[in-house]
């Protein structure tokens, strides 16, 4: 077992103090000095020394002194120094400091007594603590409480022991008395702990004998009471009835820590709806009362868990719930909405979009900065509600509508493609939706809203009315454009105060264009296109039909003129040239083949994209119902029979105690033996005179090798040494040390490295030793070098698409890898990079079907230090059959585009 | 609802202040620790990051982060309001550091922190206990950390003065020691020869130390004393629970070494140090010894005469009783057939009778002690309770003062503030006396009363507030002693009860036993006897 740390001070090596210095000021007379030199000794200890001749000094200096911070400094020291041998057995000289810890507890100062007493808290040495049990008892009656109740954790932590239950056979008698009769509300929580880890009995006895005070009681032993009760109701699921009381006492605590716990030891104890429905009540209760962020995201989280275990109880808190977008912070608002979202019905449908609609007004007449983005995640919500319950669309669609020109183009681009969603899934509503969309697109601004709004227009304008009037709104918006070719020009030549001036005067769309969106442009274009055609079939005059025929193809030719312009700094780009030539072909000559692809096909392939997305969804959730569900030829996990290194059956009983044991690093899941082999890497040559062969374990924060060194001469050497260095964000834990290896003997040698980002580390090494024949010469072997694979500290994530893009965006590093592969079908190629990278596809696998000869997907992990790592792949099929494009990569560091980088092009060639 | 550890660390991600509560390695810690500042993300509103096993929760300061990790089902609500109470304490200049280096204004910064890690980890102690929230405020972690204890102060003064005034009676005595040797120019041995005798070694030097250094390092040393001396008691049983043998050895010591009033006194300013030195066992010890020491010899036949008197402070005997017994104890069952011949005093106060399994006549006719049954033997072993099988007892009574073995006079008289109170003993010629302990309860004191005159040693009770006196052997050299002190302003009837206790190798009857007659024939059996008067009772009220 590994030697526990209790405290980490930051070391300055730069000045090193010498041990004889701190000797020095150790036997001097300068208190000052003193508690300098103490420190210092401490510090070197800490940082791995071992400084055994201080020992003495200590005991012969320090141990008298006086001085308060000296006595508590000395208890430090003490704390930290190692009590025992290698056996394991106390070294005989630590029964020096008996006497001394005695006088502590006899001390007139009362502070002594208490940090002498806390002290022994984490004394594990019974040897030494033995003689000073009467001591400890004595302090119990101490006047003053600061003794007192860290006299009752001494007696808690010695009772402990293995060994404690002959220490101090009466102690849970002694605490129980203790308690009968203390005030003091931190010695009375200290003693009820003490029995409630000791013995149990007890603490329920006192609890049942002083029921009706408990609300009355300190806040800290409130919570212990709670935490009894969930540990007795785990082990004991009968006796639950008689505790509930006291909990629903407890909910009227003035302490929200109470409440708090109350809440969660009522889910933990039952199922039953009222109990959940208190809880959550109080959950909800907290989430309004408590101003403090960092609560409202951790009782959001708890109501999160409530929504998936019993969501019918939490479907009647909606509303509650939603309470809490009051809060101004994103996260909070983001977060609330992600529950009440899934927690929407048709019964509570009207009222949450209700609520949303109002959020949504609120948010036009504030003036916080943030509200652009809360809008938008109320867009989103609304949307998601739409199209659980296309009813509902209809009394927010218009609503929504009217941040078709807001200024976050964001929330304008997440109302405008809702609206898309909306014209095509609820017909009946086409027709109000286009007459709204007619009126309101002159304020739309943004280019990407626009184009979209442009293709809604040219889609489901079908009458007569609609399509002349959708003709007469885009007249309108690219107003003077029609006119003369030299108006045209004329205003071309002054685009930018245009562009900045008239954004809200004159139709948005035509200074757009005249700023040199040619992309925008041949949307209009097609969309005039298309509302032509469909007025051919529309409109029984010929001539009417005509007219707006040459119209159209005076405003397209109009845009091309621009485009080929000298005004513009940039002439017109290939593809939309293309596009506006074609629609201008299209005019002059209709056909119905053309007819068909233009008004049909287009909306087919949109009704496709949606019903791909349905699908997409039913599948996750049913992918998401089969996890949960056990298969039926599935193993069985008795969680009682699994192996936990070291614990007893008490601790395997509590859940709470396991959450306590990952925290602290104690459980360790055991590998697979097999893999264990695998990761054995020979450190120097058969023939070398020291064979050395290094197993590394990879933990998430650490780097264990354990390094088995073999003699192989008939020498006895002599302070034989592994000596390790590390290259990248790796940090030796400990000092090496010298052993001394028999002949054709074997060693064991553990060192413990430090991991702190993810970064392809180095391990180097030597192997020190002297032979017996030649004291005096060292002899070095150089040992193999350990890399430590990046693979070992990412894993799989997925983030959506617009978080993807923002941080491509944001992220610094970037690493180019060109293609270079055997591998001849792209797919196979990709999935090669997921699988050696341990990455996952972001790229929905509809978006990868297909045999095009071009793939393009977005790769997606984090790091176990919460680092992301980015990976854009982008390849090509050549014509002579070989694969050829980018890998590219970004991070925020450096350390993790390189390795990532190095590990694609050393794994890319991928032959297996 | 454990706090795992409370951490400072830069936002460069370095550690500068660790303390954990619950058992980790360091390895785990570190890692921990290095991770937290890649998890937290800029521009976020709260403040808590979680990860799969742990939940770190921090607040920021300039330029470092004040972190609690805790685990994941901890109480978040408990854990702000700890993180907030550590903040404040951080930020408030410091708690112990203004009031012990005044020069350092103490920074928020890198430097600031590492300068005060133990200062900050001392806080950190009073904060959390065992990873539990302590209920406390900043003002309240303060004072602990300063750990200004009124009783400590009281109990220097006390100690002070305690050394004032030993060095006062040490120079008044070494003067009258200079005198007397220029006057009769010989080094008595009752005299106060052994004060340059008795500090050979280690007691000399500690004591030393003690009356020269100022309150400063006095009591350090007293400690070390101590400790010198219960290294000693360690090595020889480990296993003893240390609070008699701790302070048996230096007692014994002072007494072996020429019984000076200096010592006692010595030991008096030791032990109200603090309770180190617990109860003088001297005089009880022997006692008890005594009655209990193993018995090595076949037969012991042992003759007890227990004392129940209750004097008149004005004089006069208000009751007087003894009551005596002679009882046999056999190791061997094949010594059981025995008789006994005894031979008593001319005291006709005295009535004997014998245990109802006794032969009378043989007694009453020859003062033969033997069972009804020849046949049957005496019961035998150890196992029976000390005093083993009672063959006869007896009982005085009397009124007559010139019966009691001593007598004592006490006179507590008023002036001023104080109470002189005079007390002598007269011990009658009767017997020789052993282990004379009278205690003397007096008012509750703060300090122990200042003795003028002794015959024999006197130590201060301060538990029980009693004055012992003790004399260990009163015989014909001192058939009557006094000793005379002062104490503040009393009632006289505070005095009172005296009791008093002693033991003398005599007895009333002066019952013997001349012989052990074997039933069976043979050689008459090896046979020890024991004769003792102990005070049951005794008492001047």
């Amino acid at each position: 077992m590994e030697k526990s740390c209790t405290l980490v001070v930051h070391f300055d090596k730069g000045t090193p103090a010498l041990a004889n210095e701190i000797k020095e000021a150790l036997e001097g007379n300068d208190v000052a000095a003193k508690i300098d030199a103490l420190k210092k000794a401490i510090m070197l200890l800490l940082n791995g020394e071992t400084i055994p001749q201080l020992f003495i000094t200590i005991i012969r200096y320090v141990l008298p002194s006086e001085d308060h911070t000296v006595q508590k400094l000395l208890l430090l020291y003490l704390e930290i120094i190692d009590k025992t041998d290698s056996r394991g057995k106390v070294l005989p000289e630590m029964i020096l400091i008996c006497q001394n810890l005695r006088n502590n507890l006899q001390h007139p100062n009362e502070y002594i007594r208490g940090v002498t007493l806390r002290f022994l808290c984490r004394l594990n040495e019974s040897e030494i603590i033995e003689p000073l049990i009467p001591s400890i008892l004595s302090n119990l009656e101490h006047r003053h409480p600061f003794v007192r109740r860290n006299a009752v954790l001494a007696v808690m932590s010695v009772f402990k022991l293995p060994q404690g239950e002959q220490l101090l056979d009466s102690a849970p008698e002694i605490v129980d008395k203790f308690l009968s009769t203390e005030q003091d509300p931190s010695s009375k929580r200290n003693a009820f702990l003490m029995l409630f880890s000791c013995a149990q009995d007890r603490a329920i006895n006192y609890l049942f004998s002083n029921i009706d005070r408990i609300i009355d009681w300190g806040e800290q032993l409130q919570m212990v009471v709670l935490e009894l009760i969930r540990k007795v109701c785990r082990s004991n699921k009968g006796e639950k009835g008689k505790y509930i009381k006291i909990i629903i006492a407890l909910l009227n605590a003035p302490s929200t820590a109470v409440i708090y716990e109350c809440a969660s030891t009522l889910v933990s104890l039952s199922s039953a709806p009222t109990a959940i429905r208190a809880a959550a009540s109080t959950y909800c209760q907290l989430l309004l009362s408590q101003s403090d962020n960092n609560v409202k995201l951790i009782v959001l989280d708890r109501l999160n868990e409530l929504k998936s275990s019993n969501r019918d109880i939490m479907v009647e808190m909606v509303m509650d719930v939603l309470r809490a977008l009051s809060t101004p912070n994103l996260d909070i608002r983001r977060k609330t909405l992600d529950i009440a979202l899934e927690l929407i019905t048709p019964r509570n449908i009207d009222e949450v979009v209700m609520m949303l609609k109002k959020e949504v007004v609120k948010t036009q007449s504030g003036e916080h900065e943030k509200n652009g983005e809360y809008r938008q995640m109320l867009v989103q919500a609304i949307h998601t509600c739409a199209i659980k319950f296309p009813e509902v669309a209809s009394t927010v669609v218009h609503l929504l509508m009217d941040f078709l020109g807001d200024s976050n183009v964001a929330s304008a681009m997440d109302v405008v493609v809702f609206v898309r969603e909306i014209i095509e899934t609820n017909p009946k509503l086409r027709i109000s939706i286009i007459t709204r969309l007619l009126d309101t697109f002159y304020q739309i601004r943004a280019a990407r809203v626009c184009s979209c709004a442009l293709w809604i227009i040219g889609e489901y304008c079908l009458s007569l009315s609609e399509v002349e009037s959708g003709i007469a709104t885009i007249k309108q918006c690219l107003d003077g454009t029609y006119a003369t070719q030299s108006a045209a020009l004329e205003t071309a030549m002054s685009p930018p105060t245009l562009v900045q001036g008239s954004l809200s005067s004159i139709g948005n769309l035509r200074s757009l264009i005249l700023s040199g969106d040619f992309f925008l442009g041949a949307v209009v274009a097609c969309t005039l296109t298309k509302l032509v055609l469909r007025l051919e079939e529309v409109q029984t005059s010929k001539a009417e039909v005509n007219k707006a025929t040459t119209q159209a193809l005076l405003i397209i030719v109009s845009m091309l003129q621009l485009g080929q312009s000298s005004i513009l700094p940039h002439p017109i780009d290939n593809d939309s040239y293309d596009r506006i030539v074609l629609c201008i072909r299209l005019l002059c000559n209709t056909g119905d083949e053309i007819r068909k692809i233009w008004l049909q096909s287009c909306r087919q392939s949109f009704v496709k994209m949606l019903a791909d997305k349905q699908r997409r969804e039913t599948e996750e959730i049913k992918a998401k119902a089969q996890i949960s569900n056990a298969q039926p030829d599935d193993l069985i996990d008795f969680y009682h029979l699994k192996s936990r290194k070291g614990m007893s059956q008490l601790e395997l009983e509590d859940e709470v105690q396991d959450d306590l044991k990952r925290a602290t690093g104690e459980f360790t899941k055991d590998a697979d033996d097999a893999n264990k082999l695998n990761r054995i890497l020979q450190l120097t040559g058969f023939s070398d005179p020291v064979y050395a062969e290094a197993y590394v374990t990879v933990h998430h924060y650490d780097i264990v090798l354990d390094v088995t060194v073999i003699n192989r001469t008939k020498e006895t050497l002599q302070n034989l040494c592994l000596e390790l260095a590390t290259m990248g964000d790796l940090k030796l834990v400990e000092r090496p040390q010298n052993y001394t290896l028999a002949p054709e003997s074997s060693k064991q040698i553990k060192a413990n490295i430090k991991v702190s980002s993810t970064e392809t580390g180095v391990i180097f090494g030597n192997i020190v030793y002297e032979t017996s024949s030649n004291v005096l010469e060292r002899t070095v072997i150089v040992l193999n070098d350990i890399h430590i694979d990046i693979m070992d500290y990412i894993s799989p994530a997925s983030c959506a698409d617009v978080a993807f893009r923002t941080m491509w965006a944001e992220f610094e590093w970037e690493n180019k890898v060109a293609v270079n592969t055997v591998l001849q079908d792209e797919r196979d190629f990709l999935n090669h990079i997921i699988k050696s990278t341990n990455m996952k596809c972001l790229t929905p696998p509809s978006a990868l079907e297909g045999d095009c000869g071009f793939l393009a997907a977005n790769l997606y992990a984090k790091s176990v230090f919460g680092e992301d790592a980015l990976v854009n792949v982008s390849i090509e099929k050549q014509a002579d059959g070989k694969l050829s494009g980018y890998i590219r990569i970004r991070s925020k560091t450096q350390g993790i585009a390189l390795s990532l980088g190095d590990k694609i092009t050393l794994k890319q060639k991928g032959t297996a | 609802m454990v706090v795992l550890a409370a951490s400072i660390v830069s936002k460069s991600g370095k550690v500068l202040v660790s303390r954990q509560f619950v058992d980790m390695t360091r390895i785990r810690i570190e890692g921990l620790l290095a991770a937290f500042p890649k998890l937290v993300g800029t521009g976020k509103q709260h403040t808590y990051v979680e990860t799969e096993n742990v939940r770190y929760v921090y607040q920021p300061i300039e330029a470092l982060y004040l972190l609690l990790v805790t685990n994941k089902n901890s109480n978040i609500l408990e854990d702000l309001e700890t993180l907030r109470l550590l903040s404040k304490l951080e930020g408030s200049g410091g708690f112990k550091i203004d009031h012990m280096v005044p020069e350092y204004s103490y920074s928020l910064d890198e430097e600031g922190i590492c300068k005060h890690a133990f200062e900050l980890i001392f806080a950190f102690d009073e904060v959390i206990a065992l990873g539990h929230k302590e209920n406390v405020t900043v003002a309240q972690v303060k004072q602990y950390c300063e750990m200004e204890s009124h009783e400590e102060k009281l109990h220097k003064l006390v100690l002070q003065s305690k050394i004032n005034e030993t060095k006062d009676v040490m120079k008044r005595k070494a003067s009258e020691i200079d005198k007397s040797k220029i006057e009769k120019n010989r080094g008595d041995k009752g005299g106060f020869g052994p004060l340059q005798s008795m500090g050979s070694g280690r007691i000399e030097n500690s004591f030393s130390d003690l009356s020269i250094s100022s309150s400063g390092t006095g009591f350090g040393s007293g400690s070390g004393f101590g400790l010198t001396s219960d290294v000693d008691s360690f090595s020889t049983k480990p296993k003893g629970r240390p609070t008699s043998s701790a302070t048996a050895p230096p007692k014994g010591l002072g007494m072996k070494l020429g019984k000076s009033q200096r010592t006692n006194q010595f030991l008096e300013s030791l032990k109200a140090e603090g309770e180190v030195i617990l109860e003088d066992v001297q005089p009880k010890l022997t006692q008890s010894r005594a009655a209990a020491a193993p018995l090595t010899d076949p037969i012991t036949l042992t003759v007890e005469e227990k004392l129940n008197v209750t004097l008149k402070r004005d004089g006069g005997v208000s009751n007087f009783d003894v009551q005596g017994t002679l009882s046999l104890q056999i190791l061997n069952q094949e010594d059981g057939h025995i008789q006994v011949q005894v031979q008593t005093g001319d005291n006709q106060a005295i009535s004997f009778k014998t245990h109802p399994n006794m032969n009378k006549e043989l007694f009453a006719n020859e003062y033969i002690l033997g069972l009804k049954d020849p046949n049957r033997p005496f019961p035998t072993g150890q196992a029976s309770d000390a005093g083993g099988v009672g063959l006869l007892k007896w009982r005085m009574q009397s009124t007559d003062e010139s019966m009691v073995p001593l007598t004592i006079n006490c006179w507590p008289s008023s002036s001023g503030n104080e109470t002189y109170v005079s007390i002598e003993y007269e011990a009658s010629t009767m017997f020789d006396l052993r282990n004379v302990l009278i205690s003397v309860p007096l008012p509750a004191l703060r300090e122990a009363p200042s003795v003028r005159q002794i015959d024999g040693e006197w130590r201060y009770d301060s538990r029980n507030s009693i004055l012992e006196w003790s004399v260990l052997l009163i015989d014909n050299s001192n058939r009557s002693g006094s000793m005379e002190f002062v104490v503040p302003l009393a009632d006289s009837s505070a005095f009172f009860p005296i009791s008093v206790r002693f033991m003398a190798t005599d007895t009333f009857s002066d019952l013997k036993v001349t012989n052990v007659i074997p039933l069976k024939g043979g050689n008459p059996p090896k046979f020890a006897q024991r004769t003792q008067l102990i005070t049951d009772n005794y008492e001047v009220v």
